[in-house]
């Protein structure tokens, strides 16, 4: 049988970039294709061409056999080409069945014909089991209805090939786990569907090959049972990596940090947190795991200060910092990764030099009596781009050049600078390749040996069980179990996570 | 650092590009007109560079409203209020004139009723940021609002407790405030009434781009600015961010008064204000909020206000030309805004493999 897709020797040049160079990608019928690299290895480029987005500089696209001049995503529609793309493409103040049907409406007499479109798109939600309520508006939905949504109008425009990108990277494990049983059921249905990622265990979870991609060529394609994490991350990186990051013995010295009885509410003004207490001591990594939105964002506010408790103590060091400003509670030793680097971390327009000097601008010898000191400043900024490996020309450019691994390394170098004595750790490898996985991991190993509290707050539960000495399971505002580091797997930690046991 | 110079030359190149684009597109709307385009461009040449006074006269007040505009701009602010500022900075200003012994020597009254005017702007300006911090009022609003409030203020004063009852007839005007605050005049620029208010200006200039690029009370207006959670995050005080930069500019506004009154008018006039406050907008959105580009576009401006009235003078062509060209302007470089947003979306479209791209707008989720 003839492949399903034949991408060969494509080449794509953009102005200073060679995208793609003499990529060949061959996807089976009925398979799901994981097609997976790190940032900017080409992926998206490669699939935004299959989907009409842009055409190749030169080589040849073969659907079912036959060579395909995909000039357009309505070309590619029209060839049975569906696209869900990491950033929906959707109209937040209209409702669903609008959003599905817009630009392939049924028309009956001139007139949308709303039944007709709602009798096609129900047995569809049906033989796929995506069900989401047709008359709501787009914005009341969660991400992951959203995403459904996204399928749903593929499917709608007729598609067989089906082409996600990045489709966990916003989903909640849950989510995910939903969003992996559809793909399954919709490969049982005939549908091909490639898959882009840089999550290596959802790759072996749910695809039947993979290709992978590094710097614009393919560095390999492989059957998925015949293959591995490890053999996967080499192919993607250029080098064995190896996220178990060796660690010095469990020696931990006095408490650093203690929430006593912690109460908070969020921004809507709803109970966020339910009197919790916890304790990190210096030379320890404590993770707090949970399905994201239990309470999290707030502990991480209340412990930097961005938000007052409604009742309760901070102390740190053992000194009442409740009543703290922000830059109090930094001067004193606490450094903060944000759980979201562009809402909260970074001022993307801003230069690197900008957001790198945050912690340090107002203080001798970079500045005196108000008065910065520009060079100093800029060495300083160039100095801490060199140290933590941000890739960029210099650090006067604007944040918004970096790729998302970059962004983070200019976060991390930033808090890290101050060599503080409490680092929270939010979320710190969201959005980030391996490659950059490991060495954040490492630097957050590198904190605790050398005696440095660490609170590390993470959706990933694997994360949170590689690097935690100690682990907290936050539930629906409260702490409902505490692991050491020793008795911790992830069946446990899960059954406490999802509130069945509390 | 070459990098940064040739920034700078691109910069004010673009500019200057749209500033060519406007006038060529105003000529179009003169030719619609029935004017002779090519004749009114000579006269305002002329008018222009036979005037110099005129121009430094105009230019004046519009480099002033500019800076107010630009700093409130960096920090995302939107000062709609200058107007406002700047009549309850003359208002203020007249009032202690009037009331101050005619004997005080004029090294001391003159910068007592600056700072009166500045004190009243600043003032003035505090209260929406007061409204803006506390109860969430947007300041776009209450600013613009708070001008009605200034203009109908004046008029009271004029007709009212402040008129000038030494003339016979109404002339909704205060008495002419003493010789010991009248600001001094550019006298090789005489007869113009171009004054000290132009060196006041290059000053201001040069403090703005002191305080923006050298002070860390301008890094944290830009950061403000950029991202006010960031702000929040990195321990600065975002609202503490908003007061500074409504006071500077509420201040910079009442000197304008200042100057419109001490230096040109001599008493506080009902209209005295024809809309410094918006041309400032102008003016500082022509010059990529920049204040030495404000200093520019300030003079730009100036000149091609007077040239033409000096034009509407000599011709029938209206000085409404100029207002034809500033609009324009407006158009284009608010064009030149929305521009690379709408690339930005159809990028996200083209972009390389980022799962990152949430920076660029045009997100459509």
């Amino acid at each position: 049988m003839a492949y399903a897709v034949e991408m060969l020797n494509i080449t794509k040049t953009f102005p200073g970039v060679k995208a793609n160079d003499n990529v060949t990608i061959r996807i089976d019928q009925g398979e799901i294709h994981g097609l997976i690299g790190e940032n900017g290895a080409g992926k998206s480029t490669m699939m935004n061409m299959l989907y009409g987005m842009f055409e190749p500089d030169s080589g040849t696209i073969k659907l079912n056999g036959q060579e395909v001049r995909v000039s357009s995503p309505h070309t590619a529609i029209r060839l049975g080409i569906g696209m869900v793309h990491q950033h929906f493409m959707l109209m937040p103040n209209l409702t669903v069945l609008m959003n599905i049907i817009l630009g392939s409406e049924p028309q009956k007499r001139g007139l949308i014909d709303v039944a007709e479109a709602k009798k096609r798109i129900n047995a569809i939600m049906e033989e796929y089991n995506l069900p989401v309520n047709l008359d709501e508006k787009i914005y009341q939905l969660s991400v992951g209805e959203k995403q459904r949504v996204e399928i749903i109008k593929a499917l709608y425009r007729g598609a067989k090939i089906l082409i996600l990108d990045e489709p966990t990277a916003v989903l909640t494990p849950i989510e995910t786990d939903r969003l992996l049983e559809v793909l399954r059921k919709l490969k049982c249905q005939g549908c091909t569907i490639i898959f882009i990622t840089h999550k290596l265990r959802e790759v072996l979870a749910i695809t039947d090959s993979v290709t992978v991609m590094r710097k614009g060529v393919v560095t390999g394609t492989r059957k998925t049972k015949d293959t591995s994490i490890k053999e996967l991350s080499e192919l993607m990186v250029g080098r064995p990596v190896d996220l178990n990051v060796p660690r010095k013995e469990f020696n931990p010295g006095d408490n650093i940090l203690e929430l006593d009885n912690i109460s908070a509410l969020n921004s809507r003004g709803l109970t966020a947190l339910r009197g919790v207490s916890l304790n990190v001591r210096a030379g320890e990594i404590v993770g707090i795991a949970g399905v994201e939105g239990n309470g999290q964002s707030e502990l991480i506010q209340v412990i930097s200060g961005m938000i007052k408790p409604t009742g309760g103590k901070v102390l740190f060091k053992g000194k009442d910092i409740t009543n703290f400003s922000v830059r109090k509670r930094r001067l004193t030793g606490m450094s903060h990764i944000p759980e979201d680097r562009l809402k909260m971390g970074l001022a993307a327009k801003c230069s690197i030099r900008d957001n790198m000097i945050l912690n340090r601008y107002f203080q001798k010898p970079y500045s005196r009596h108000g008065v910065m000191n520009n060079k100093l400043l800029s060495e300083f900024s160039d100095k801490l781009c060199k140290d933590f490996e941000v890739l960029t020309p210099g650090s006067e450019y604007a944040v918004s050049t970096l790729s998302g691994g970059n962004m983070q390394k200019v976060v991390i170098g930033r808090e890290m600078e101050t060599n503080p004595n409490l680092l929270i750790a939010a979320q710190p490898t969201r959005g980030v390749d391996i490659g950059a996985i490991e060495s954040i991991y490492r630097r957050l190993i590198a904190e605790r040996d050398n005696g440095k509290a660490v609170l590390l707050v993470s959706a990933e539960l694997d994360e949170i069980l590689m690097l935690s000495d100690r682990i907290y399971v936050l539930y629906e505002g409260e702490f409902v179990a505490e692991f050491n580091r020793s008795e911790a797997d992830e069946k446990k930690i899960a059954v406490y996570m999802t509130g069945a046991e509390r | 650092m070459m990098n940064k110079t040739k920034n700078v030359v691109n910069n004010i190149c673009k500019q200057i590009g749209l500033i060519i684009i406007a006038l060529v597109i105003a000529t179009i709307f003169l030719a619609l007109s029935g004017y002779d385009p090519i004749a009114v461009i000579r006269g305002l040449m002329e008018s222009i560079s036979g005037d110099i006074g005129g121009t430094i006269r105009w230019a004046t007040p519009l480099i002033l409203a500019g800076l107010a505009i630009c700093v409130t701009y960096k920090a995302e602010v939107f000062n709609l209020g200058v107007d406002g500022q700047l009549i309850m900075g003359a208002c203020a200003g007249t009032a202690v004139a009037l009331v101050i012994p005619a004997t005080l020597p004029a090294g001391i009254a003159a910068p007592l009723v600056i700072i009166v005017s500045m004190a009243a702007g600043a003032l003035y300006a505090l209260i929406p940021a007061v409204l803006k911090v506390y109860t969430g009022t947007n300041e776009v609003v209450s600013t613009l609002l708070f001008n009605f409030i200034a203009t109908l203020f004046l008029e009271f004063l004029v007709t009212g407790p402040l008129t000038d009852k030494t003339s016979g007839v109404a002339l909704n005007a205060s008495a002419i405030v003493p010789k010991n605050t009248w600001l001094p005049r550019i006298s090789y620029l005489a007869p113009s009434t171009a004054n000290i208010g132009f060196y006041i200006g290059l000053i201001l200039v040069v403090v703005m781009g002191f305080i923006f690029y050298k002070t860390t009370l301008g890094h944290e207006i830009k950061i403000v600015g950029a991202n006010r959670t960031l702000a929040k995050y990195a321990g600065m005080n975002p609202n503490r961010s908003v007061f500074q930069v409504m006071i500077i500019s509420g201040a910079i506004a009442g000197m304008i008064g200042a100057i419109e009154v001490f230096a040109i008018q001599h008493r506080l006039l009902a209209g005295f204000n024809p809309g410094f406050g918006f041309d400032g907008i102008v003016v500082s959105l022509l010059a990529n909020n920049n204040p030495f580009g404000v200093l520019f576009s300030g003079l730009f401006f100036g000149a091609l206000i007077n040239g033409g009235i000096n034009m509407e003078r000599a011709t029938d062509v209206p000085s409404a030309v100029t207002d034809i060209v500033m609009a324009i302007i407006i158009i284009i470089v608010a064009a030149n805004f929305a521009i690379p947003r709408v690339r930005g979306y159809f990028r996200l479209y083209r972009k390389a493999d980022n799962p990152d791209t949430g920076v660029k707008g045009g997100k459509t989720e």
